[in-house]
């Protein structure tokens, strides 16, 4: 059951009911049962797992407490106890994300056992980060096992994000909701909207990359570069829709979750990109890895040895490039454990650390060569860039495997044909020209609403004109959903990209 | 303190105008690759260790909250 099969919108409409039947001190329960519910519906098999883990994290953020709450301990003395506590809830969480992760390198008969949970990468970082905040003290633990249960499975965020954090979501979850017309038809706008980037949009590249993507070596330079920016596109459209789903969702119930994507190709730079895509993530590796590393007496004393033998300038690159080399290794990692998704933290780490170490040498290039680096047209070229940059990370990614990922390449560099691009060949690959006209202009639409939210305002605009026009606009992309949107076999659109993590 | 801070930050940030503001992070002036830039030049320059916790808007904010935190952590 995903955000886009029957099962779920019956659900949904049992949860909303039962929700706002109920009174409001009781309402997180129906939230709970909800989100077992659709758990559940994804293979009870995979229940254990999540709830292994809720228990874990609710017993050792318990035990972290209860270390601090005793008065006969000295202060340094309760935080090294906490930080054992926290460390083995920590260690235990990473190792069954690790065995799940890592069953490709396992033989197949042990491997085929391994139940794989759904969201296990976002619930775990979720409960990591809980334990961590209340080590810190940033927060006391939850006494309630079934309300951190719900933290944790709160189901428009299990599957795929956004990954929470406890401060931000929990109050939201326990404390009733009464219900507000406004609020959901928001709900409903982003929800819908999120619905059209996924079936009209992303579902539909998808035939394309995957015949494409599907026979490389078949294939010449030009589809494979059109293949790579849609793919670019799609898994935008995908993930991002998807977000939109669960926050629309969560809106209903009056529940803000966390922005997940801002507005990502229109960054300047790959730092910046990371900054605006898939946010949660980015944020959570701050937090719990780059600044206890920036921050590390380890790190303090490599500086200063490399300023005392190198000079400050190799101190400062160094600070610059150890924290963000191991948090892209590490984001790498987490997105897959084959080589090719290293080599893609390799990718973006290098960049990223090349533009910090190098950026008074860059700075003096564009005076040398007067560029007008505040120009429009500047600004623009370095969206563009940043566009191609995250392509070529899709390349690496795509075929997962190295090997095929150097044959994109070459082929995109010497077998390029740019007559495909006129001619009907890029017809041949599951879209006709309707389809492409489709896309173009979802495109368009994309990048005129992208430019909307980005200004501010566009939901509250649209609430603002008169009803017969909203009514017009709802009924129009309703329309446009049932007549576009791309189903599979038994109307089941095809699963999101990030519920694989 | 707060003038050889303003100095050195400004010398090694010349792109930012450390005495505009008093919000620095609030404002979104400063984001976490400047602020790592930060740490680094108080820790080569000073000898110190800035350990987690004084990674807070009150200590990055202004010159005068960076000063402070520089006084605390040599003392």
């Amino acid at each position: 059951m995903t955000f886009i099969s029957a099962e779920f919108y019956i659900l949904l409409l049992v949860v909303v009911i039962a929700y706002f039947a109920m009174p409001l001190k009781y309402r997180w329960m129906v939230l709970l049962l909800g989100s077992l519910a659709f758990y559940i519906f994804q293979g009870i098999e995979m229940l254990p797992m999540l709830l292994g883990a809720a228990i874990v994290g609710w017993l050792c953020g318990l035990g972290i407490g209860r270390v601090y709450g005793d008065e006969g301990v000295g202060a340094q003395e309760a935080k090294k106890k906490a930080k054992l506590v926290s460390g083995i809830g920590v260690v235990i969480l990473i190792a069954v994300l690790a065995l799940v992760k890592c069953t490709r390198y396992m033989p197949e008969n042990i491997a085929a056992r391994i139940i794989v949970p759904l969201g296990i990468s976002y619930y775990t970082f979720s409960i990591i980060s809980y334990l961590i905040d209340i080590y810190r003290r940033k927060y006391k633990p939850e006494a309630n096992a079934l309300k951190f249960l719900l933290f944790v499975a709160f189901f428009p965020k299990i599957l795929q994000g956004p990954i929470a954090r406890y401060d931000k979501l929990a109050n939201q979850l326990y404390e009733g909701h009464r219900f507000d017309y406004q609020r959901m038809c928001f709900g409903l706008q982003i929800f819908l909207w999120g619905l059209i980037k996924k079936l009209v949009i992303a579902d539909r590249l998808a035939i394309f990359t995957g015949e494409v993507f599907g026979d490389i070596p078949r294939m010449s330079g030009s589809m494979l570069l059109v293949a790579a920016i849609f793919a670019t596109v799609e898994l935008y459209c995908d993930f991002s829709g998807c977000m939109d789903m669960a926050s629309g969702v969560s809106q209903i119930f009056g529940i803000e979750l966390e922005q997940n994507f801002r507005r990502p190709f229109f960054s300047k730079s790959a730092a910046e990109f990371w900054r605006r895509w898939h946010i949660t993530l980015g944020v959570w590796f701050k937090d719990y890895v780059y600044m206890p590393v920036v921050t590390s007496p380890r790190m303090a004393k490599v500086l200063q040895w490399a300023k005392k033998h190198f000079g400050a300038r190799v101190g400062k690159s160094l600070m610059a490039a150890i924290p963000l080399a191991i948090v892209w290794i590490l984001t790498g990692v987490w997105h897959g454990t084959g080589k090719a998704y290293v080599v893609w933290g390799v990718y973006w780490g290098a960049m990223i650390i090349a533009s910090q170490i190098w950026a008074p040498e860059i700075k003096k290039i564009n005076q040398f060569l007067h560029i007008n680096t505040e120009a429009e047209s500047f600004q623009i070229f370095r969206m563009v860039r940043t566009f191609g940059l995250f392509c070529i990370g899709r390349i690496i990614t795509i075929p997962n495997n190295l090997h095929m990922t150097l044959q994109i390449f070459r082929k995109i560099a010497f077998e390029f044909h740019p007559w495909e691009l006129v001619d009907d060949t890029i017809y041949t690959y599951g879209l006709d020209w309707k389809d492409f006209s489709l896309l173009m202009c979802m495109f368009v639409l994309l990048w005129a609403v992208s430019m909307l939210q980005e200004k501010g305002g566009l939901r509250t605009r649209i609430a603002g004109y008169n009803l017969g026009f909203r009514w017009a606009i709802y009924y129009i992309a309703i329309i446009a959903l049932i007549v576009f949107g791309i189903y599979g076999p038994g109307y089941d659109a095809s699963n999101f990209v990030y519920m694989g993590f | 303190m707060e003038e050889k801070i303003y100095e050195l930050l400004s010398e090694e940030f010349p792109e930012i105008d450390f005495k505009e503001s008093d919000t620095l992070v609030d404002d979104g002036i400063l984001d976490s690759l400047t602020i790592t830039g930060i740490i680094a030049t108080l820790t080569m320059e000073f000898g110190i260790t800035i350990p987690y916790e004084e990674i807070i808007e009150d200590n990055f904010n202004s010159i005068a909250g960076l000063a402070k935190m520089v006084e605390k952590l040599s003392s």
